[in-house]
């Protein structure tokens, strides 16, 4: 999608042939490595897996703990500060959690974190998450009053911040299609509501705002309780106990990984396709029109740890 | 409308809070779209609280009329129906249900078999205190019922809601607004699960515009008249038809028979609609 493809008309027929939002048909498994109608979709690419790119563009960690999110959906804020811990050196390349998050941040900084809270979906980042990611900011030696955590207040903050870290939630959303990193700082706006229209698809430039450009060292994502349904409020038998925590620094391959998960888990729960709609068209804009990442799934490496049953992808 | 001031133990719990038109997106921001495309007129919500139990937050949606109250009760149909109002569905502790031009969301933090008792008996005093009963929108007449899916019926008038239902076009190739009424079912059939869209415009002369426009943008061909009937991806079928100021889509039909026949149908079905 280039800045002028960003305005054509694209149709359902389309999406199908993978001919448009780009590669993000390959992840929602419409179609397959080599099998797609569009040849042009997998340039270089026929027969890769998803996901496990062996030369990936982007990493992403995901590690899920069974023990995360207890029967009653509460959650255990020790387990989550151990499956923060696994991903920061799984994806820092450590074997030491301090020396994980001291290759991102450093003493000096002053570091925003930037968590979701959505009053009518309540798909709230958890507060163990967040204290889980202070408490390793403090810990790698980043001072207590240099770290801030806010969801739209952030907003008037994050000009003075040196680093942010995204801290999202995981939603399907009526108008965007998946709610995840990039939708994340939507609030960091002036005027989030703008953002909304022709399937959010500008949401990439927010990400290009003098405030915010470049100081995005980390994304960290709260997938233990994600929601799938079609929203715009939640309903109880759309969310789901994941129990997986995301680490990883490109938004767009975040966000597919996110995507590909969710698309499968709406399948299980009708039966049957049950397509996210409308399409993201802002994740395929953020990769090729803002450019913050890929959306494709051959050239991304997913290292999964943990937990293993219903792993979606 | 009155919500009670308590219930079965639970007790309004702070200030309620009223949104309107112009302040739904203080509420919800990135939903208020949805609600605004069903004539949403005003939102009034009091949060309940009880010690030792879960918190219960009840939203009551007045819309422009009752055709709108159960059209955004049709968004979200995943639920198990229950005897509240003229519609209602239970799903793991929400109770959404509408009656008149009241759309009513009864939303606690968790699902106790206490709190479900609590839910139901508020929906029902609530629902006792609406005086009219409302009805559907006339144009569900129009969806034959022989193979209909009941909990795949939407009833809407924009865009935004139907490509949250069944992606079209991201630019409006339907001409959907405020004054079109639209209908999306799916039918299990023999061989094929086909969708009927079915929508009514103010004039001929827009349901004409508007097909001539699906012909031209979805199916890449010249418009040559009132009907239309193509193979498309993954060997299956779409079919099309304007009668007066409706038009009648079938997607994902599986043969060129299906679709004409769910036409067929649906077309004789309008002659008994109310104008």
């Amino acid at each position: 999608m280039s800045l002028h493809e960003k305005s054509l008309r694209v149709t359902r027929r389309d999406f199908l042939a993978g001919t448009g939002y780009g590669t993000l048909a390959l992840a929602m498994g419409i179609v397959s490595p080599g099998l797609g109608p569009s040849a042009a979709l997998l340039q270089g690419a026929t027969e890769s897996p998803l996901f496990a790119a062996e030369k990936p563009v982007s990493q992403v960690v995901l590690v899920r703990d069974e023990a995360a999110v207890d029967a009653n959906h509460q959650i255990n804020s020790v387990v989550v500060l151990k499956m923060l811990d696994t991903a920061m050196k799984a994806f820092a390349g450590e074997s030491d959690a301090v020396k994980a998050w001291q290759r991102y941040f450093h003493a000096q900084d002053r570091v925003g974190v930037k968590y979701t809270r959505c009053p009518s979906h309540r798909i709230h980042v958890n507060q163990a998450v967040l204290d889980a990611i202070t408490d390793r900011l403090i810990t790698s030696g980043v001072g207590r009053n240099q770290v801030a955590a806010d969801d739209g207040d952030l907003r008037v903050k994050a000009k003075d911040c040196t680093a942010l870290i995204n801290v999202p939630s995981v939603k399907v959303h009526a108008l965007t299609g998946i709610a995840v990193s990039i939708k994340n700082y939507i609030n960091l706006t002036d005027h989030p509501s703008s953002y909304h229209y022709d399937g959010s698809v500008n949401l990439g430039e927010i990400w290009l705002l003098p405030e915010v450009k470049g100081k995005t060292r980390l994304i960290v994502v709260d997938m233990l309780r994600p929601y799938f349904g079609p929203g715009p409020q939640i309903n109880p038998l759309h969310r789901w106990d994941y129990k997986g925590i995301l680490v990883g620094t490109d938004p767009v391959a975040i966000d597919t990984v996110c995507l590909s998960i969710c698309q499968k888990k709406r399948n299980l729960f009708k039966g049957e396709e049950w397509l996210i709609t409308p399409p993201p068209r802002s994740l395929a804009a953020a990769d090729s029109v803002y450019h913050l990442g890929t959306s494709d799934a051959t050239k991304i490496k997913l290292t999964r740890l943990g937990w293993g049953n219903e792993q979606l992808i | 409308m009155q919500l009670p001031q308590e219930f079965l133990g639970w007790k309004t719990d702070g200030a309620d809070q009223v949104f309107t038109r112009q302040t739904i997106f203080d509420y919800m921001d990135g939903g208020g779209e949805i609600y605004l495309g069903y004539d949403f007129r005003r939102l009034d919500e009091r949060e309940y609280a009880k010690p030792g139990a879960p918190r219960i937050i009840a939203e009551v949606y007045s819309m422009g009329s009752s055709e709108d109250a159960y059209g955004i009760f049709s968004h979200d149909t995943d639920g198990q129906p229950v005897d509240i109002g003229l519609g209602a569905l239970y799903s793991a502790g929400l109770l959404r249900f509408w009656k008149d031009r009241y759309f009513v969301r009864l939303q606690p933090e968790d699902e106790t078999p206490e709190v479900k008792a609590a839910v139901m008996a508020l929906g029902k005093q609530i629902a006792e205190q609406i005086p009219q009963a409302g009805s559907p929108p006339a144009l569900l007449q129009a969806l034959p019922p022989a193979g209909l899916i009941s909990s795949s019926v939407h009833y809407f008038h924009t865009a935004v809601s139907l490509n949250i239902h069944y992606f079209i076009d991201n630019a409006n190739l339907l001409n959907l607004n405020a004054r079109t009424e639209a209908l999306l079912a799916q039918y299990q059939q023999s061989n094929d699960k086909p969708r009927l869209l079915i929508i009514r415009y103010p004039s001929s002369g827009e349901a004409r515009t508007a097909l001539d426009q699906f012909t031209t943008a979805y199916l890449k061909e010249t418009p040559t008249g009132r009907e239309i009937l193509r193979p498309v991806e993954k060997g299956l079928f779409v079919g099309g038809r304007q009668v007066d100021r409706t038009l009648l889509l079938v997607f994902e039909a599986g043969s060129p028979d299906s679709a004409e026949h769910l036409l067929e149908l649906a077309a004789a079905k309008m002659k008994g609609v109310a104008p």
